[in-house]
């Protein structure tokens, strides 16, 4: 005699499922060759930093930890992790339809959200892990080179402190920018234009009013930074300071705020046609 | 009609001169994306800074109109720097506009196996990127070097004599400028194309090589200490060119990275990158693929 599953535990097995399928997919595509270039370019340079200065021969630990910084910051968080989430999340649903085969998913006897936070989850452990593991990598050769010194402030310093802040980051804006894409993918049938507007957008957050700043990704990653890196270049002349938010506001505030856009996406999802003449 | 009662009929309407045989393909594409009602507003957009350059020229040298709004003197000068400006800002619209048309013109082809149809035909695949670069170039003249000129001629007949001797060279500048931009951004977005089946996809990686080299480009230059990591930013190999030919010296003030590097790097970054693109391009754009 079989007895039904309980419906959480059979949604459950249908997620970890989808999950499973998403995760094989994504880490060994063409799209995730793009996404490691994007993530390990910096930690080729960084090696080769740490090959020509060993010891730190050219560079001290306060210059190298500024660099990180806006590594992190600049590069990571505002092109690598941003193209790496537009690329993958975008093609989360919309690749499917340019390949002809979302129709599979759609036909399975799942609930249409199952499909999208199998997806989601899929997208945001893949970016995360990638990520994650270039920004530890990056941070590795930055302090590495510099021997004693370099573990003095990894281990008796403030360098642990910065390392879990930076993979913080990571994962935040893994998630952050991978909800907004895969609800725009949801929208447009080019996210690509779009994706150029949200980068517009988060590109000049810092100079927009203080209200207005709150509605952009970086504005809670920048609060989470350990190093400061405002007053930096052209734009700090037009960057309007607004209220920091403190950590345990940004954190929730960001995961809500992925929460709605994942909502939305279900809700999108749920009267979602599709035709592949039109798409 | 049955099948068998079809004959072969040749072609009756007149046939278009060998030489710019390629433009039916130009013809064609420009009909079907002037259909977008977006693009064609999006285009029509793109002529707004040109209006406002247009005023600003009229207005400087018009004693009348100065009065009229109340001004005392000339708002600005007009030189160079001026029409540098006028270039930055239309080929900023001019990538947009390319990143929107250029990924979807040859992958469209390529991906539903159409490229041996065109190349079955009297034309051969020179002739067939012509036709498609032709595109980019048309819709990207009218934007940049065509409105510029006029700007320039305007400028010149308004000015105080003395103004087109000292500046003539403009015209040239103007021209040369904006035709390198086009067929850097033009070569580019084809060789992205052609090698990348999804028109979303190319599109992506247009804007990422863009802006992801930019910025990788400034993290090489803080790592090792350098400042030739600017070069991987196509922007800046341009304006390295743009300032070699619009003759600008170094301000005082800001500092400002483009005087970091010779003009000569940026010339040949961007003579590299039309290399590389043009030799993809020869690579992938075959009437037929061996499949093994």
């Amino acid at each position: 005699m079989s007895t039904a599953r309980p419906d959480w535990q059979k949604r459950f097995v249908q997620l970890r499922a989808v999950v499973t399928i998403e995760l094989r997919r994504y880490f060994f595509t063409r799209q995730a060759l793009a996404i490691y270039l994007l993530a390990l370019a910096p930690v080729v340079i960084i090696g080769l930093h740490a090959i020509t200065s060993p010891l730190g021969r050219h560079c001290n630990i306060a210059e190298d930890t500024e660099i990180l910084a806006g590594i992190v910051q600049l590069f990571y968080v505002h092109l690598g992790i941003f193209f790496g989430c537009l690329i993958l999340f975008t093609w989360l649903f919309r690749g499917e339809i340019v390949q002809r085969s979302l129709h599979y998913y759609l036909l399975a006897p799942m609930k249409r959200d199952i499909i999208v936070l199998g997806k989601f989850i899929a997208g945001a452990v893949t970016t995360s892990l990638i990520f994650c593991t270039a920004v530890l990598l990056s941070f590795i050769f930055m302090y590495g080179h510099f021997g004693p010194k370099g573990e003095q402030f990894v281990f008796d310093g403030p360098g642990l402190h910065h390392l879990g802040a930076y993979l913080l980051i990571t994962v935040l804006a893994c998630f952050g920018y991978g909800a907004v894409f895969l609800a725009i993918s949801l929208i447009f049938r080019n996210p690509m234009v779009p994706g150029a507007f949200v980068f517009g957008w988060e590109s000049i957050s810092g100079v927009l009013p203080a209200t207005l700043q709150k509605f952009s990704i970086t504005f809670y990653l920048k609060n989470l930074a350990p190093v400061d890196l405002s007053g930096k270049g052209l734009l700090s002349l037009f960057t309007v300071v607004a209220q920091p938010v403190p950590a345990y506001i940004a954190i929730p505030g960001l995961f809500l705020f992925v929460g709605f856009m994942l909502f939305f996406a279900c809700w999108r999802m749920r009267t979602m046609q599709i035709s592949y003449a039109k798409d | 009609m049955a099948i068998y009662k079809r004959l072969y009929r040749p072609y009756v309407g007149r046939y278009t001169g060998n030489r710019f045989r390629f433009l039916v393909i130009t013809k064609s594409a420009l009909r079907t994306l002037f259909d977008s009602r977006p693009l064609l507003a999006f285009f029509v957009a793109c002529n707004v800074p040109f209006t406002i350059f247009l005023m600003i020229i009229y207005i400087n040298n018009s004693a009348a109109a100065q009065a009229l709004l109340q001004m005392k003197n000339a708002p600005i000068v007009i030189d160079n720097f001026f029409f540098l400006r006028y270039l930055i800002f239309q080929s900023t619209l001019s990538f947009l506009l390319t990143a929107w048309v250029g990924p979807g013109l040859v992958s469209i082809d390529l991906s539903n196996d159409a490229l041996p149809l065109y190349l079955a035909r009297p034309l051969t695949r020179t002739e067939y990127l012509l036709g498609k670069f032709g595109v980019i170039f048309l819709m990207t003249s009218v934007i940049t070097w065509v409105p510029g000129l006029m700007l320039l001629g305007l400028e010149s007949s308004l000015a105080p004599i003395g103004w087109f001797e000292r500046y003539y060279w403009l015209f040239g500048s103007m021209l040369v400028g904006s035709l390198l931009w086009i067929g850097v951004i033009g070569l580019l977005s084809l060789t992205l194309s052609a090698w990348v089946k999804w028109r979303i996809v190319a599109t992506g990686a247009m804007l990422g090589i863009f802006f992801a080299l930019a910025g990788f480009g400034e993290a090489l230059n803080g790592v090792l200490r350098t400042h030739w990591g600017y070069l991987l930013n196509l922007g800046f190999d341009i304006s390295l060119a743009w300032f070699d030919l619009f003759r600008m010296a170094p301000h005082t003030g800001l500092d400002n990275p483009l005087f970091e590097l010779p003009p000569w790097a940026g010339w040949l970054t961007l003579g590299l990158l039309s290399a590389f693109c043009l030799l993809m391009l020869n690579k992938k754009l075959k009437a037929r693929e061996v499949v093994r």
